[in-house]
């Protein structure tokens, strides 16, 4: 099929017009390099915008979703069309975060994705300082696992994060908060629950997520203080957060453990579709943009390639008297296509490897970047030399056709 | 099968639609015989060029039927043309249409690396004794465009004979030589015709040149004049 005749007329093809040749090249360069490009740095953006939402939420949550609906209690002994008129429906007995906690966090230790499983005790408070009051959530966490999953110790400004463990009296407040309550390194932090306790906390260590949010209403204590808070026994917390090796997987490993517990088993796409949604359409645009800037290179290929035809066309129908099949023809300028193809694509992923390690050390230096994030994947230098490839395929196939169609009379007799 | 008949056209017919309907070749039946050197004359618009592209089977448009060394060529496909002419047939033009960027040798060898039938080596050697014959060995590796016209139409000339095909056939292939080169160019052909037993079949305006040919077929609108047979 490869016949070596049709390879040597596309080598001296390609190498007797070597700025066109050039030309031809460098337009596929610069397409892979930017879809290489773009794909890194969007990649990296949604990175670093997915581990920035981590330092706050796990891969999975188990927690208890409160009641059931009990709007028309009625409907469960009625007929469906009866008109029912109940008013201020009130629940009597309600059992409040999870009981039997030991054994759920076993079995979710278990599972093959679980890299990490840790227990809070969530109580909304309000913090007091003199006239300052502040809503806001006070966590009471397993220090050590609680590091492990959400890497706290990092944003730590002053004090020390594994110090909590020993102190029950100890508190981490949030940068925001801190400065809200004017409170430094020692002093007293006053709060009250839901359910009416006050207690007195002293601050241990500041920390900054750079999430506004939390940083102006989220405190820290030891999960045994809290339980101590609320009169729970050491079995008690209110949220199981769990972490997976794959975290765009949680939802299988959600789906998988949910029959065998009793509460609310939530992977984190399901409560910050936001998040997804955003990370997606950044994808969609990084590809968007690439493959119309491969599109762009593909339109410069056909276009020389037609330009190369054209010039040729003598030459071509003088080969098809000589004896060279149609077939023969394609053949000739498709090589020289994808010749074109193959070294700007490997020209391309090296350029734009080179691009996105000049980007990635730009300096950028908000909500705890320190440079313009970006990732090296393989996989994304992969796909943009297939695109590549396929794309001076299409682009090089049209004008071959053409040029296999030429009848030589028309050609040779003027 | 008569085996010394080397092509032989049936009724040829051929219209031309545009501008509008013409019949450019009118019922042309013919044969020629193996080693001979045929010229086809006719003024200008007589045909005389249509006629040889029909003969030569690039041209597939036309009614009637064309056998070359015994096979039926009306009706094949374009591939099975090229690869026929590819084995049977050699060109020579007006114009030398060598490709350029190539040098004298590699266009030469082209037709028979397309063959494929003989090793790189057999070839190259096969190509340097033709361009030798043809007085071009000191010109085999320069690119085909630093050569003079005469030159360049001695390359075609060798290029057509690489592959020993039966039949060579010319569209004016001295049109654009002057009498020196011309003179070359027809004792080479002769020369072919005679010791080697191929056929030519030429398209010429040049009168010398058909009368020294063994038999001149003459055109006129389309019709088949007569054919005369030198020295009778």
């Amino acid at each position: 099929m490869f016949s070596s005749v049709n390879n040597k007329i596309s080598g001296v093809h390609l190498t007797s017009n070597t700025k066109q040749s050039i030309v031809a090249v460098l337009s596929v360069t610069f397409g892979i390099s930017m879809y290489v490009f773009m794909n890194s740095f969007m990649s990296g953006v949604n990175d670093t915008q997915t581990n920035l939402a981590f330092t706050a939420m796990a891969h999975v949550r188990v927690y208890n979703d409160g009641p059931v609906d009990n709007t028309n209690l009625l409907k469960k002994v009625l007929p469906a069309n009866t008109v029912v008129n109940l008013r201020s429906a009130k629940v009597i007995q309600y059992t409040e975060g999870i009981k039997n906690s030991r054994q759920i966090v076993s079995l979710l230790q278990h599972q093959p994705e679980t890299t990490g499983v840790t227990t809070q005790v969530n109580i909304n408070v309000s913090y007091h300082n003199g006239a300052v009051r502040i809503n806001g959530l006070l966590s009471g966490v397993d220090v050590e696992n609680e590091e492990r999953l959400f890497g706290i110790g990092r944003y730590m400004l002053q004090g020390e994060w594994a110090q909590l463990k020993n102190r029950s009296d100890g508190v981490i407040v949030g940068s925001g908060l801190a400065k809200n309550m004017s409170l430094n390194i020692n002093d007293n932090l006053n709060l009250v629950t839901d359910g009416g306790i006050v207690k007195n906390y002293k601050v241990i260590g500041i920390f900054e997520t750079t999430i506004a949010n939390t940083d102006k209403s989220k405190a820290y204590i030891n999960i045994g203080a809290a339980r101590q808070l609320l009169s729970k026994n050491a079995d008690y917390v209110t949220d199981i957060q769990v972490n997976v090796k794959d975290y765009s997987k949680a939802r299988q490993t959600a789906g998988a453990v949910a029959p065998a517990i009793p509460y609310k088993v939530e992977a984190w796409q399901m409560a910050n579709g936001q998040l997804e949604a955003g990370s997606n359409l950044r994808d969609i645009i990084a590809k968007a943009v690439s493959l119309t800037i491969l599109l762009v290179a593909g339109f410069g290929i056909y276009n020389i390639m037609n330009m190369t035809v054209s010039q040729k066309i003598r030459e071509i129908a003088i080969l098809k008297a000589m004896g060279f099949s149609g077939g023969d023809i394609t053949q000739i300028f498709l090589t020289e296509a994808l010749v074109i193809g193959v070294v700007g694509g490997i020209v391309g992923m090296v350029f734009g490897f080179f691009v996105a390690l000049a980007v990635n050390n730009v300096p950028f230096k908000i909500g705890g970047l320190q440079t313009l994030p970006m990732t090296y994947k393989a996989h994304d230098y992969i796909l943009a030399f297939i695109f590549g490839l396929l794309t001076t395929f299409v682009a090089g196939y049209l004008p071959a056709r053409k040029a296999s169609k030429i009848d030589p009379v028309t050609i040779i007799r003027g | 099968m008569d085996t010394t008949i080397a092509l032989k056209g049936t009724a040829i017919n051929k219209f031309f639609y545009q501008p509008e309907p013409f019949q450019v070749l009118k019922d042309i039946s013919f044969s020629v015989n193996k080693g001979e050197f045929l010229t086809l004359v006719g003024k200008s618009g007589s045909g005389k060029s249509t006629l040889l592209y029909v003969l030569s089977t690039m041209d597939t448009d036309y009614k009637g039927s064309l056998e070359i060394n015994g096979a039926v060529l009306t009706g094949k496909s374009q591939n099975q043309l090229a690869a026929f002419r590819n084995e049977h047939i050699g060109f020579v033009f007006q114009f030398h249409y060598l490709l350029v960027e190539f040098t004298a040798l590699e266009n030469v060898m082209l037709p028979a690396l397309k063959l494929g039938k003989k090793s790189r080596e057999e070839i190259e050697a096969n190509a340097y004794e033709s361009l030798k014959m043809l007085d071009l060995r000191e010109q085999a590796l320069k690119p085909a465009n630093m050569l003079s016209g005469g030159q360049q139409q001695r390359v075609a000339i060798a290029r057509a004979l690489i592959n020993n095909p039966s039949i060579i056939m010319g569209d004016e292939p001295t049109g654009n030589l002057d009498s020196k080169n011309t003179k070359v160019v027809f004792d080479i052909f002769k020369q072919l015709t005679r010791e080697r037993g191929q056929t030519i079949i030429a398209v010429t305006h040049d009168d010398d040149f058909a009368r020294n040919s063994d038999r001149i077929i003459e055109l006129s609108d389309g019709n088949l004049l007569k054919t005369n047979t030198i020295g009778e």
